[in-house]
């Protein structure tokens, strides 16, 4: 799948390390990676395809690291080939579907109740376009099933503004 | 005052410079650098790392600018926030506007890459932010 990009991605990478208590440093690291949609290559080892966000966010995360009392150093690094390269980003792009399937299902659910005229699922489908564009952030590679999901999300809203005569889902982009 | 930060700016940088104007130093000039090792001399750096206006613990740069010169308007604080959720991503405070924020700006600066343009119009944005907040918050 690296025909289609012509020039090749830049990585950052972090190593790191961390002291094993307090385990609270560990596991704020661990989920801001995870929010990142970082890819661990082994245990303290983590790539992202280099862009500003990335770069940023990596370098304050090397930051809180340091001041935890850990250690941690900020690299670019371009894989050794272009199959070992290819291979990173299909693991960046399987990494994403799961939680695409999750939001897929969970919509069609969404969506078939709207169509049977269930009633408040307002706020669940905008609970799931939220973890939608979470998850789009993160998708750096364009996974195939960011289509599937929009186009459920699209649907599913259209079959609850017409369960709700179309008033009730203008201007609700937020649930606040 | 010279100030200095990191070129490229976005939300948490963008936002620091029009504090600094409006807020602390209104006769501000600004130089953006490359590589740390470039930052003019005497220079007040901020949202870099290691120095006094940056992040610190889970605050942004923004938020330690408001706590550094004891900034209490509380429109000011519902920017900290926006800012926050724009730059870290963490949903600390749920804030809706930060997508709406981070996407703008993003834009901005790529259709203005110069810094100095860009944060001469992301000042209006700021501007307008504050005073809409202005009408919910007081």
């Amino acid at each position: 799948m690296l025909s289609d990009m012509e020039e090749r991605t830049r990585w950052v990478i972090l190593v790191y390390q961390l002291p094993r208590e307090p385990s609270r440093h560990r596991v704020a690291v661990w989920r801001k990676l995870k929010d990142l949609g970082a890819l661990y290559l082994q245990d303290g080892v983590v790539a992202l395809p280099e862009d500003a966000v990335t770069r940023e966010q990596l370098e304050w995360l090397q930051l809180r690291i340091r001041e935890a009392g850990g250690e941690a150093t900020l690299w670019e690094a371009r894989p050794g080939t272009v199959a070992e390269e290819g291979a990173l980003v299909e693991a960046f792009r399987a990494s994403r579907e799961e939680a695409y399937r999750a939001i897929v299902a969970e919509t069609e659910r969404v969506r078939r109740k709207a169509e049977m005229g269930g009633g408040v699922l307002l706020e669940q489908l905008g609970k799931l376009e939220r973890e939608f564009r979470a998850e789009r952030r993160r998708d750096y590679f364009r996974s195939p099933l960011r289509i599937e999901a929009a186009a459920a999300l699209r649907a599913a809203r259209r079959a609850v503004r017409e369960a709700t005569g179309g008033t009730e889902g203008q201007g609700t982009g937020s649930s606040k | 005052m010279l100030w200095a930060t990191r070129r490229g700016c976005h939300v948490d940088r963008t936002a620091c410079v029009w504090l600094i104007r409006r807020f602390i130093d209104p006769e501000a000039a600004f130089a953006f650098f490359g590589d740390p090792s470039e930052a003019p001399d005497g220079a007040e750096l901020f949202d870099v790392v290691g120095a006094r206006l940056s992040h610190r613990g889970e605050d942004c740069s923004f938020e330690t600018f408001l706590k550094e010169y004891e900034l209490e308007d509380p429109v000011l604080q519902e920017i900290a926030e926006i800012v926050h959720d724009a730059d870290l991503m963490d949903e600390k405070y749920g804030r809706p506007e930060s997508e709406g924020l981070d996407a703008i700006v993003r834009g901005m600066q790529l259709a203005l890459p110069d810094d100095q343009t860009l944060t001469g119009h992301t000042d209006v944005l700021y501007d307008g932010l504050y005073t809409y907040l202005s009408r919910e918050v007081l």
